[in-house]
């Protein structure tokens, strides 16, 4: 824990005192001290509630973000089910073959998307032929929100197939074989016995997917078209071209907020509905 | 169990030691010079006649754009003995102090350089930077397509306005810079890149949200991939990325060049400088370096090798013909006049640009 | 004892379907190294240059070592951290705990990497690996922390406490029922770590010395002129080495990858 005092708490205070302050003139900050008065001011967070056109930046994120975790949801569930009642021989081996693609640089793994989707490629050609077909003008796959959609929840997926399969991996399936036994169908044993017992798990993941897709900078510059801008581009921008830290601090420090405080939401949600083995057990006799 | 705590911590010591091992130093003798430069800023062969000239050793690490290297700098970021900025970044780490004011008796090799590069408006004197190379930014194009749709390539009105754009819609991409891109519109409006009225703004932002429409993406990294491949036909872009998307395509045997165009109404000019840092370990080192770079021979390797533009004099001998008749990457008189170097905003300035770029990314 | 799995048709399907989803681009990827054209756009012929080029590019190799470095002692170290940090916040469910373990993740990768910038400059610290694993094993903690306490989350405390009334010490209590029934959650949380780490930019773009060079450093700062095949070289080439590496540790230490229930039947 003190590890992680010295090296997050620290800094962090650093960049919320930052947000106090005001820019320098070339960049950074500003001396903290000015004429012995310390110039400690609001006018970066004045300025994030006086212009809207952040908050809707913000919002636009935010939904990003959860189509990104709800698609990972419904790709990762499989393959961590999947990989979860595997004998134990292909387990290790399919949980690799999962998270093997990611040790591949970021940036080639995004070049080849935007080979997958380019507008001479097979895949474009195939969905802008069924368009014509119905007289609809082509659509250009890349440098589009779809584009950086797929990329969001391609980078993401991983980290919600894990923390799914860490937990599903512990679901007993005798409870399952009883409730077949019970005759209960698939579909029911599913959604009443693994869902609600997989929640920690998903809970999990969609934490580790939802908070950094929301920050994410890097696909909507490489592959998102002209309105694809999201918070974590402007927040890069203040640090970078505009050279003001304080805002760019307040921006974050928002974002952070919001994210953790969307978390927390989830996770008491989830609290309400967590059902361990033996409350299950009691539900059901 | 303990042979799972003994094994990670047996992992643990290996890992550790490993990485000890690569952050220990060379057990070298030599003397480093820690070069910070963009990518692919140097040709190879220069930097290993320089190493043998000085016996030492240069050490590379690299950055992408100003803003980063501002950005390390302005957060405290020390080791490096030469960076490379552009002409508004080096503004900005003089302003700031952060730069080592050169000892001119040590770069004989200074009067090498064209006159119209010396003195510049943010170093008077050349008192703490000497120029390297250059490039501009203009359109880029497919020349088969562009000839087919019959649409002009020397001018911005070929960016910015639809009834050309309406031809190239969804194949057209702009620079994801909000200065060069701004430039770009004020130029086209008939304004200087450096106009800091609101007003011209508001118009420059206007005419930017009338094509943006049609355009496919704001993109300054792989926008050259897609022109040279086909998919993208015109670009706002750097001289030197375009002269490279050429040297691919003819490589890949397309059926097209890509052309520079330099637009009528000017364009942005972007030069690089070397600076030496306040706290730099080796300025010995580095003074030598800036004037062996300021050599004739060794400063045309790099416009050979990437078509950058090129201020010294004394190189002009050891350019390739071809390059030296590019009318973009060595602009005649006329068109040099009107080629203007960004300067660096204030604060204020940079607040309201950076919120009307916001305002056009999103879509509003 | 194991017995008879469900398999239904259909989990089968959406899973390989997942599985071509993920291994789509990879097989590109791979396949583009031996592209012959210096442009990751489209295939022109079949050639091994790449690979030759990568053979002889000492600062790519140098810098492939060096993320392998970082990655492995990162993610050793902060799965260790991030167990610890999972079982505290599952034992003591407070939100100060909660935050200060999450936080690091929420915050963008900009702040982060300049605010360490800051704070190493200011405790006078040498920026160089040591300082991109630290600043590495700082945001990985979170992630492993968030899959430990997801497994502990719903985990029967009968078998600890049991442990306990037979006269183990809290550390021996945890050391041999509550870590091996915790396990696969401590390697997924291992795994994500090793992944974070190996493909970071921006927080070690901030943190990296003067002569500092990662992979991601590396094929970043070539993103203006051309990310040649010689980067899916590079990258195809780790994978496997990683894959090997992991491979011969399970050989080594069967145990470290097998959940203790299964140990026991």
């Amino acid at each position: 824990m003190l590890y992680l005092v010295v090296f997050f708490a620290i800094p962090s205070l650093i960049m919320v005192l930052a947000s106090f302050r005001t820019p320098g003139e070339f960049g950074g900050l500003a001396p903290l001290y000015e004429e012995g008065r310390l110039d400690l001011n609001l006018d970066s967070y004045a300025r994030f509630f006086e212009e809207t056109i952040y908050a809707r930046i913000f919002v636009k994120s935010v939904v990003y973000a959860l189509v990104t975790t709800f698609c990972c949801l419904l790709l990762a569930y499989p393959l961590a089910a999947l990989i979860a009642r595997s004998s134990k021989r292909y387990r290790d081996l399919l949980l690799l073959l999962v998270i093997l693609p990611f040790w591949s640089n970021f940036l080639i793994r995004i070049y080849a998307w935007m080979i997958i989707l380019g507008p001479n490629a097979a895949l474009a050609r195939a969905v802008n032929g069924v368009l014509a077909w119905f007289g609809h003008e082509p659509v250009p796959l890349l440098f589009s929100a779809f584009a950086v959609l797929v990329c969001l929840v391609y980078v993401s997926l991983p980290f919600m197939v894990l923390p799914l399969y860490a937990n599903l991996e512990k679901h007993d399936p005798a409870l399952l074989e009883a409730a077949q036994d019970l005759g209960a169908s698939a579909w029911q044993r599913f959604w009443r016995i693994t869902f609600p017992l997989s929640l920690p798990g998903v809970y999990a993941g969609g934490a580790l997917v939802f908070i950094p897709a929301l920050g994410i900078f890097a696909i909507p510059d490489i592959l998102g078209g002209p309105e694809d801008s999201l918070i974590g581009n402007v927040i890069k921008q203040q640090f970078l071209e505009t050279r003001d830290w304080p805002f760019g601090s307040v921006l974050s420090i928002v974002l952070t907020v919001a994210a953790l405080a969307i978390a927390g939401l989830a996770a008491w949600v989830a609290r309400g509905n967590l059902a361990t083995p033996s409350s299950a057990r009691q539900a059901r006799a | 169990m303990t042979r799972t705590f003994s094994a990670i911590r047996r992992t643990l010591l290996a890992s550790l030691s490993l990485a000890m091992l690569l952050v220990a130093p060379p057990s070298v003798a030599k003397d480093e010079f820690h070069l910070y430069n963009w990518n692919n800023y140097i040709a190879p062969e220069t930097i290993k006649r320089f190493e043998d000239f000085c016996q030492c050793d240069v050490v590379q690490t690299y950055y992408s754009s100003n803003e980063e290297l501002l950005a390390k700098i302005a957060a405290g970021a020390k080791g490096y003995d030469m960076y490379v900025p552009t002409s508004n970044a080096v503004d900005a780490l003089i302003k700031g102090k952060k730069l080592m004011p050169l000892d001119h008796s040590k770069l004989p090799n200074l009067k090498n350089i064209d006159p119209r590069y010396l003195n510049p408006y943010f170093d008077p004197g050349n008192k703490y930077s000497v120029p390297y190379a250059m490039s501009t930014t203009i359109i880029g194009y497919n020349d088969v397509k562009m000839k087919e749709l019959g649409l002009p390539t020397d001018t911005w009105a070929v960016i910015f306005e639809p009834k050309y754009l309406e031809k190239v819609k969804g194949r057209v991409t702009v620079l994801d810079d909000e200065n060069e891109l701004f430039g770009a519109a004020l130029k086209y409006l008939g304004y200087s890149v450096n106009d800091t009225d609101d007003k011209h703004w508001k118009a420059a932002q206007a005419v930017i949200n009338k094509a943006k429409p049609y355009w496919a993406a704001f993109n300054a990294s792989s926008y050259i991939k897609e022109l040279t491949v086909g998919n993208i036909w015109l670009v706002h872009g750097y001289s030197n990325d375009i002269f490279q998307a050429n040297l691919d395509a003819q490589a890949a045997k397309r059926p097209f060049h890509i052309v520079q165009g330099m637009p009528e109404e000017g364009a942005v000019l972007a030069v690089d400088n070397m600076v030496i840092p306040k706290d730099a370990q080796r300025p010995d080192l580095a003074l030598k370096f800036m004037n062996f770079m300021l050599e004739g021979k060794n400063s045309s390797e790099l416009t050979n090798l990437i078509g950058s533009g090129n201020p010294n004099l004394e190189a002009v001998k050891y350019i390739k013909p071809e390059i030296l008749k590019n009318p973009a990457i060595f602009p005649n008189k006329e068109v040099a006049a009107k080629l203007e170097q960004l300067r660096d905003l204030t604060v204020k300035q940079r607040r309201l640009r950076s919120r009307m770029w916001t305002e056009i990314k999103a879509g509003h | 004892m194991p017995s008879a799995r469900v398999r239904p048709v259909g989990l089968w399907l959406a899973a390989s379907f997942g599985y071509a989803f993920l291994y789509l681009p990879l097989a590109i990827v791979v396949v583009y190294s031996f592209n012959d054209s210096r442009l990751n756009a489209e295939w022109v012929g079949f050639t091994l240059a790449w690979y030759r080029t990568l053979f002889g590019d000492d600062a790519m190799i140098f810098a492939a070592g060096n993320s392998l470095a970082i990655a492995t002692t990162a993610s050793a170290v902060s799965t260790v951290l991030g167990t610890a940090a999972g079982v505290a916040m599952h034992r003591y469910p407070t939100k100060l705990l909660s935050f200060l373990v999450l936080a690091p993740i929420a915050i963008p990768e900009i702040l982060m990497g300049v605010s360490l910038l800051i704070f190493f400059v200011l405790i006078n610290f040498t920026l160089g690996l040591v300082s991109v694993a630290l600043a590495h094993i700082a945001f990985c903690i979170g992630f492993v922390a968030i899959v430990v306490r997801a497994r502990l989350a719903g985990m029967d405390e009968s078998l600890t406490e049991a442990a306990r009334d037979c006269g183990a010490t809290p550390w021996n209590a945890f050391r041999y029922v509550t870590l091996p029934l915790i396990m696969p959650g401590v390697i997924a949380g291992a795994l994500m770590a090793f992944t974070l780490s190996i493909d970071d930019f921006v927080i070690t773009f901030f943190t990296a010395g003067a002569g500092t060079v990662t992979l991601p450093l590396q094929i970043y700062s070539m993103i203006k002129i051309a990310v040649t095949p010689e980067v899916n070289a590079v990258s195809s080439l780790l994978m496997l080495l990683t894959l090997a590496l992991i491979i011969v540790a399970s050989k080594v230490s069967p145990t470290i990858l097998r959940s203790q229930e299964e140990l026991a039947q």
